[in-house]
């Protein structure tokens, strides 16, 4: 169970990576289509692909945040109840999310698989988009072993309580 | 079972699970998700899921969302809130509560290239609270002028909670950033009056601070140089429509970095901090609005938004009692939940109602800005007010929370009168968007 542990924390740590590289690099190309635009020489597809680094950058994002407890919640309730009674809620709360996401992941993948059958590719550059969905499934599926990994730390710890 | 029984249903599902601390955007993504699959069907519920969860993350509109959070960390990161605030003490310093009176005033400045509202009251706190503990101003006042002048960084713009606003209600972002210009200057303006009435009743809340020349005074606005050039880069550039959103969320974040890096205040551990920073941030954005625009899907299929502005309209209230009524459950719920995420929550169900008033859409995003700003320094939630606490305890000292929830109180009444001007004039919101390109 640890090694499967470790094995995500470090993919996590890749995606995080490369979600940061894409961020980086879309700030770059956007300001140099920019000066390219007032020189007349805007760059041919660009729009593209910051659309396609900014999907990359919050796919590749989603395992980090949720690691973090990066999304907003409602506490205000849940604080008062005793720490065995919140693990409870925790662990129900964890199970909806691995149910709803993992419907996300299949579902993504379908999708990905839709369009590559049908050959969808972007308008200018002619990029494959079945292949960014495709990640951004892979994505959910790290997001969801990570959601798993709370459940189960919650478990844990209710039984050592 | 109608459509709208279980619209009403599936709200009061979601306000429940809300209570089990289960994130905002997932909550409403499953309640969306299962309401649309009840509705229309099991297959079109799970292509919903797949493909509007796609289509925001992949949307060039909402692409200006992680670029802008950008160039808020890397200002967070770069060193200009100490800049912006010695400007503010060199020129209010000396009167009478006048660094709270900076304080603020820097706020809406860092405002001005930061689009969140905690990120601005915890820089500011970092850098106003040692110097107003040293004058020896009450905590009260110190630590209410940082956390309220933290939520003016969501009404100046950049301001995250204005673009979301935008991309759910289809306006232009443009019009709603310089939308937000009057009332964030109006609001600081309120806030220096409210310090000015405070420290006149009783003056032992903030003393005068020291003098300084007027060539002192003119060679502190230098400080603001770098921010007012990325500002006016910025929100000027879309205003003269040379940018687009994206375009000039880009050249901004490229702005601050060249700035950061040319001032020797942005470190590589710095950098890349704040570059995982505006990853989670981004993240959490995105997934809330992904979750409202499937929580809307079925809001719409249910027609609850439209059964509701008719109801209203049926009513045949004046309108601005209906709108006085919107206006408060922003509060009541802001008070509760965080500003962006009721905002996603509750503007596909609030937004036809008041168009249907005939009410401008840039006014009321504005509006509702600030009377969810009101929330981040009430209580129970108050997010700001947490901030602040934990920055205090750091650089200052222990502050109990009661005494931050006593200070933010003149303040709150400073938004409150905000509000009620630019409801009464709301020319003051619209004047800048009706002179855009």
């Amino acid at each position: 169970m640890d090694t499967f542990s470790n094995i995500i924390e470090w993919i996590l740590d890749k995606l995080k990576m490369i979600g940061a590289v894409c961020l980086v690099g879309m700030t770059f190309l956007t300001c140099a289509d920019v000066v390219g635009r007032l020189f007349r020489h805007p760059i041919f597809g660009s729009v593209e692909i910051v659309s396609f680094m900014a999907t990359l950058t919050i796919a590749m994002a989603l395992p980090y945040t949720q690691k973090n407890k990066g999304h907003v919640g409602v506490e205000l309730l849940v604080r008062l109840l005793s720490a065995r009674t919140q693990l409870i809620v925790d662990i129900c709360t964890g199970i909806l999310s691995f149910a709803l996401f993992g419907l996300v992941t299949w579902r993504m993948a379908v999708y990905g698989n839709t369009m590559q059958k049908s050959g969808e590719v972007s308008m200018s550059l002619e990029l494959p988009i079945h292949v960014i969905i495709y990640i951004t499934s892979f994505c959910f599926l790290i997001f969801i072993f990570i959601v798993l990994q709370d459940i189960i730390n919650n478990i844990r710890r209710l039984k050592s309580k | 079972m109608s459509p709208t029984t279980i619209g009403i249903l599936g709200i009061l599902i979601m306000v429940i699970i809300f209570f089990s601390r289960m994130p905002v955007a997932y909550v409403m993504g499953m309640i969306g998700y299962l309401g649309f699959t009840i509705l229309i069907s099991g297959k079109g519920g799970l292509n919903l899921l797949s493909r509007n969860i796609y289509d925001v993350f992949s949307s060039y509109g909402l692409t200006t969302i992680p670029l802008f959070v950008l160039m808020g960390q890397l200002a967070f990161n770069s060193g200009i809130s100490h800049r912006l605030y010695n400007t503010g003490y060199k020129w209010l310093g000396s009167t009478r509560g006048g660094l709270a009176m900076a304080t603020v005033s820097a706020c809406t400045a860092f405002g001005a290239v930061c689009g969140s509202s905690p990120a601005t009251a915890a820089t500011m706190a970092t850098v106003g609270l040692p110097e107003m503990k040293r004058y020896k101003y009450a905590d009260e006042l110190s630590t209410g002028s940082v956390a309220s002048g933290g939520g003016l960084g969501m009404i100046m713009p950049p301001s995250v909670v204005l673009i979301v606003y935008g991309i759910l209600t289809e306006q232009s972002i443009g019009a709603l950033f310089v939308a937000g210009i009057f009332p964030a200057i109006l609001v600081t303006i309120l806030f220096i009056i409210s310090i000015y009435i405070i420290c006149t009743i009783s003056p032992e809340q903030g003393p005068p601070g020291d003098h300084f020349t007027w060539k002192e005074k003119i060679k502190s606005l230098l400080g603001m140089g770098e921010t007012l050039a990325v500002f006016i880069l910025v929100i000027g550039g879309m205003f003269i429509g040379l940018f687009t959103p994206t375009e000039a969320a880009a050249v901004g974040a490229f702005g601050m970095l060249v700035v950061s890096i040319l001032r020797k205040q942005l470190t590589w551990k710095g950098f890349v901090n704040a570059l995982y920073e505006s990853l989670g941030t981004s993240c959490m954005v995105m997934m809330l609005i992904a979750g409202a625009v499937i929580f809307g899907k079925f809001l719409a299929v249910t027609r609850i938004p439209f059964d509701i502005a008719t109801w209203v309209s049926g009513f045949n209230l004046p309108s601005f009692i209906v709108i006085g009524i919107v206006i408060g459950i922003y509060f009541i719920g802001g008070c509760f939940m965080d500003a962006l995420a009721f905002v996603t929550l509750t503007v596909p169900i609030f937004f036809p109602v008041v168009m249907a008033l005939g009410y401008d859409p840039i006014w009321f995003g504005v509006i509702i800005v600030m009377v969810t700003e009101m929330g981040v320094i009430t209580p129970p939630v108050g997010i700001n007010v947490y901030v602040v606490f934990g920055v205090a305890r750091r650089v200052i000292g222990e502050v109990p929370l009661e005494s931050i929830f006593k200070g933010i109180f003149p303040f709150l009444l400073a938004i409150i009168v905000g509000v009620i001007i630019l409801i009464i004039f709301p020319q003051i919101i619209l004047i800048l968007p009706n002179l855009m390109y």
